[in-house]
């Protein structure tokens, strides 16, 4: 099913209104759109926690859209947010740990792959690689460090700067 | 499962779901004004306003266009920060970016002045000479950076980062230019300094204090 923007327009303006009818299919077409949306930037297995995060921002944020413009381009601005959020919880998430959840299924790592080539390509490359064999090839810190010979420290501060970069790279897309 | 959360939470929302009233640019341009006025209200209240000017007298011309720059600047971020609160993809928040630039005219054409008088540029350097202009400065423009801080907390900004630049540097612009209504110097080293130093000291706090708090 295609999302028609001038009928999710009107369904946002009668959702400010107060119209739930409206708003819980907006919700659905939303919810659908934004599956899309994350496919093409995070690992499969965060994209419904994603989904469910923007759908919540959106409803806190509803007074926010101006109806003289466009809807998807406000809804696309929200995903966003809440997507380079993610990337700083990562972010954060490996500063914490010495080692990182490894990705569930191989399947899983080639979405991530796909999604994420992209953007590493602006990185160093000692950043890229070391995003690359943590956070998405599932190696320990310690066996990055073996694999790309950098220490432990540096590889952790790759990790940490890179992904910091790749936030700052998609918040000025 | 997931599925079944998704649904359950648009039913959840859908269920709470009040009539809201859109943001609208308009109020929160009152409200900045406002701001401004007050803390142009409170400054001359408590120091007076320059004599030249209070006695029906106009600034020189270089003072003059500095102080019309500064406005341009502050209208600029304060516009932009507003801007950032109803996001949206491909919106472009850099005007202010441009007035900066602008307002680099400032200090540039301070320093060609000091390079033939240097002893004068010396002595409006002295922090006795303008430390109380940055601090009257950086406080007259609490008004706006309330105003537009309010503003952001209830919008949506999508990066608290480059809006607490924004509030910073339309705060300090907008004390600085309230500043001018008061402080009789008409040195351009007094004002490229002490005034504009109220505005890029307001930047750095707005980016420190206030990015953290305009997180969602």
């Amino acid at each position: 099913m295609s999302i028609d923007e001038p009928a999710l327009a009107r369904m946002m303006a009668a959702a400010q209104r107060g119209d739930r009818a409206a708003y819980r299919a907006l919700l659905g077409d939303c919810r659908r759109w934004l599956a899309r949306y994350f496919a093409r930037r995070i690992a499969p297995h965060q994209i419904d926690d994603l989904v469910q995060e923007t759908l919540v921002s959106m409803h806190r944020k509803l007074a926010t859209w101006d109806s003289d413009r466009p809807f998807l381009p406000w809804l696309a601005a929200i995903a966003r947010y809440r997507w380079i959020d993610a990337l700083r919880r990562q972010r954060d998430a490996a500063e914490l740990q010495d080692d990182d959840a490894s990705v569930d299924a191989e399947d899983e790592a080639v979405h991530a792959r796909l999604s994420l080539d992209r953007m590493l390509t602006h990185l160093p490359a000692g950043q890229a690689q070391a995003i690359t064999l943590v956070k998405i090839e599932g190696a320990s810190i310690a066996e990055a460090s073996e694999i790309c010979g950098q220490s432990e420290s540096l590889v952790k501060v790759n990790i940490h700067r890179g992904l910091k970069k790749l936030a700052q790279l998609i918040e000025s897309e | 499962m997931k599925d079944a959360s998704i649904d359950d939470l648009i039913d959840g929302l859908a269920s709470e779901l009040q009539p809201v009233t859109p943001r609208r640019l308009s109020r929160g341009s009152l409200a900045v004004a406002a701001g401004w006025i007050a803390g142009a209200a409170a400054l001359l209240w408590l120091s007076g306003m320059r004599h030249d000017l209070a006695g029906g007298g106009m600034m020189p011309a270089l003072p003059l266009l500095a102080f019309w720059t500064i406005v341009a600047l502050g209208i600029a971020a304060a516009w932009s920060a507003l801007r950032m609160g109803l996001p949206g993809v491909g919106r472009d928040y850099s005007g202010w970016h441009w007035a900066g630039l602008a307002a680099l005219a400032i200090p540039v054409t301070a320093l060609v002045i000091a390079m033939g008088d240097h002893h004068a540029a010396i002595e409006a350097a002295r922090p006795e000479n303008g430390m109380g202009c940055m601090i009257e400065g950086a406080l007259s423009g609490l008004g706006v950076a309330v105003a537009l801080f309010a503003w952001l907390k209830r919008a949506a900004p999508t990066s608290p980062a480059r809006a607490g630049w924004a509030i910073g540097i339309a705060a300090g612009a907008a004390g600085a230019t309230i500043v001018a209504l008061h402080c009789a110097s008409n040195d351009m080293m007094h004002i490229a300094l002490w005034h504009g130093l109220a505005v890029v000291l307001s930047g750095i706090a707005g980016r420190l204090l206030l990015a953290p708090l305009l997180r969602w």
